[in-house]
């Protein structure tokens, strides 16, 4: 893990990590952005390349989240099916030491206490324990279930007699809506179409969380070099970042 | 599927046997099917010999009107070389019924209750049903009651014998506009004869444990091309009923040739064009799309895109109104309010995604900006 060099400066980012991200991120940007133009009728650019573009970033998207990114979490691990699972869900999963992260977090933008780290490297073992700030951690899961939920009503949306090796999965999905449209007043299309409206704003308070609250902030600047060119993170800037050192690893 | 075409244009429809009908009709969607064989259906009606009985429930007979205004064929001529004995239609027939002293007077021919009671004993008729039919006040059906019998009742009766139960109209087909949400709904409890809202174990045939097929001709009203050329089709036994209905039906029993599953208004409309170029109109009047202005062609599985209305001269959009989506279950209330986006109704507890997502986005731009002030303060 450690780069050459200056032993405190440390891979953060696989190149397979560093990709993910850009393609997400640009995949992710233009369907917001054309989708909205094509609901809002926005005349900077013609419907017809506004969905064009669209239906080019959907198989980006879906790769890099359906496939790529599973890919990277196996990856980078190593051993067997627990050691792999288990930094999964250090890494990912929000649990109590994020909530109490999450906590100091909260009690500093009231004022209270010290920006806690959430960047936890281990020296001894050579890897971080922990590294996304935990509000990440929260908006991943509901990101993952939106990709899934924007992607079956996008089918929908895309084509009303969409089919996959014959089966017509576009019905199915208007079947599954009309289960859930009636509550609401709406027909199935109606309701598919609201709900992937509905992701779409998900995604845009998101994008504002992620980029204002968790980045927004000359010290977490460094982190940006990481994701979009680096990957490596300079240790000895204590902003956010701890060193510790694991007994027994 | 041009070859297709050409080669089924040269087919004589009335010799061509079921299968080949069923399979020409499954491949070559609903504009190809009419114009090739519109006409040749309504020159086969001419030999048909069935019964037609047409009962008005509770509506404005907006769909009888539109089935007499439609053109090639239109109503008349229609009548006047059929040979389908139209037995009863309370807006075309002179008679109607006579009671003295709460009985029914007189013979069929100048008492058309008596006729009607016939035709049920006799079977072997088509039953059209335009209207819905009241089932309240607590099922009793007596807020509609023609004659002393409640027309829950008369449904009953008509429907048992009959061979096919065509119901035409919003009203007919959900309960349309009688049943649309209000106060009184409960009470009134208005029903479609196969559907209620889109509720299809809440029919009124299903109240009154009559199994039938039913097909659905919905809309507001409906387009006479839909009705005409579905009554031929069935009266030839093209569409054989019950057999043939669950490949020709969709799940709320419309025929997919016309209210197809894979298309919907919007595909077909000649403001289509601003769509695609973002000009949507926010005032009434323009030239633009209606889409901001509620319209609901997006949702709406209609071929009136193709088909037009008026003698095939114009539809809903084309005319400056925003499509209603009048053909979709559960019409009106699914439509309502008309002219509001679907996007703009109150759908998350009054409020409607759009202020939910400024409200969520703004705070959150808003808390970011604090955050930021602070990190750099390095607070
Ligand atoms: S007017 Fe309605 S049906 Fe026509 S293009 Fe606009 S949204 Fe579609
Ligand atoms: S255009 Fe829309 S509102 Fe008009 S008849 Fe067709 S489905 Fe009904």
């Amino acid at each position: 893990m450690k780069a050459n060099g200056n032993p405190m400066v440390v891979e953060r980012y696989s190149g397979l990590d560093r990709m993910i991200h850009i393609i997400h991120a640009a995949a992710m940007l233009t369907l917001i952005i054309t989708g909205l133009k094509i609901y809002f009728g926005w005349d900077f650019m013609s419907f017809h390349t506004a969905r064009a573009l669209h239906m080019f970033a959907v198989p980006f998207l879906l790769v890099v989240n359906w496939f790529l990114i599973p890919v990277s979490i196996v990856l980078a691990a190593k051993g067997g099916i627990l050691p792999r699972f288990m930094h999964f869900w250090d890494h990912y999963i929000f649990g109590p030491k994020d909530a109490a992260r999450m906590a100091g977090i909260i009690g500093n933008f009231f004022g209270k206490g010290k920006y806690p780290a959430f960047s936890i490297y281990d020296e001894a073992s050579g890897h971080y324990k922990t590294k996304l700030h935990p509000l990440m951690k929260i908006l991943i899961v509901i990101e993952g279930l939106a990709i899934v939920v924007i992607a079956i009503t996008g089918i929908v949306l895309y084509s009303l007699n969409w089919s996959f090796l014959g089966l017509p999965i576009a019905s199915w999905i208007l079947s599954i809506g009309g289960l859930f449209a009636p509550a609401f007043g709406l027909s199935s299309l109606e309701f598919l179409r609201i709900i992937h409206l509905l992701m779409t704003y998900w995604f845009v308070f998101e994008l504002v969380v992620h980029v204002g609250i968790l980045e927004f902030d000359p010290h977490v600047w460094k982190y940006y070099k990481a994701i979009f060119w680096s990957g490596k993170e300079d240790l000895t800037d204590t902003h956010y970042a701890e060193v510790v050192k694991t007994k027994n690893h | 599927m041009n070859n297709l075409v050409q080669t089924l244009d040269s087919v004589d429809f009335l010799k061509m046997d079921r299968r080949t009908f069923m399979k020409a009709v499954g491949l070559i969607g609903a504009a190809t099917f009419l114009g090739s064989f519109k006409s040749q259906i309504v020159d086969a009606l001419e030999f048909a010999e069935t019964k037609l009985v047409w009962l008005h429930g509770a509506e404005c007979t907006g769909c009888s009107e539109s089935v007499l205004n439609a053109g090639n064929p239109d109503i008349v001529q229609a009548l006047q070389k059929l040979n389908v004995n139209l037995v009863f239609h309370e807006t075309i027939c002179a008679e109607q019924g006579i009671w003295n002293d709460g009985k029914l007077v007189n013979t069929a021919d100048l008492n058309s209750e008596i006729l009607l009671e016939e035709t049920y004993k006799a079977g072997n008729y088509i039953l059209v049903v335009e209207g819905s039919i009241p089932n309240g006040p607590d099922g009793s059906g007596r807020y509609l009651v023609i004659g002393n019998k409640t027309f829950k009742e008369t449904l009953g009766e008509a429907a048992k014998n009959a061979v096919a139960i065509i119901a035409v109209g919003a009203c007919a087909t959900w309960g349309g506009i009688t049943n649309a949400a209000s106060d009184i709904e409960k009470d009134t409890d208005y029903r479609g004869v196969a559907f209620k809202k889109a509720d299809p174990t809440k029919g009124m045939l299903k109240e009154l444990g009559i199994d039938k097929p039913v097909i659905n001709i919905p809309g507001c009203p409906a387009h006479p091309d839909w009705v005409l050329l579905t009554l031929g089709a069935v009266i030839l036994g093209k569409i054989k009923v019950p057999e043939d209905l669950p490949a020709v039906l969709d799940q709320y029993n419309r025929p997919k040739v016309f209210f197809s599953p894979d298309h919907v208004v919007h595909d077909n409309c000649p403001r289509r064009g601003y769509y695609d170029r973002g000009e949507l109109d926010d005032q009434i009047g323009g030239p633009g799309c209606l889409w901001k202005l509620g319209c609901k062609g997006p949702y709406a599985h209609a071929d009136c895109g193709i088909r037009r209305w008026n003698g095939s001269v114009s539809l809903c959009p084309q005319a400056g109104g925003p499509c209603i989506a009048c053909v979709e279950p559960n019409f009106p209330d699914a439509s309502m309010p008309l002219y509001v986006e679907t996007e703009d109704k109150g759908i998350l507890l009054g409020a409607d995604i759009g202020t939910v997502a400024k409200v969520a986005v703004g705070a959150a731009a808003v808390a970011a900006g604090v955050h930021a002030v602070r990190r750099m303060k390095g607070e």
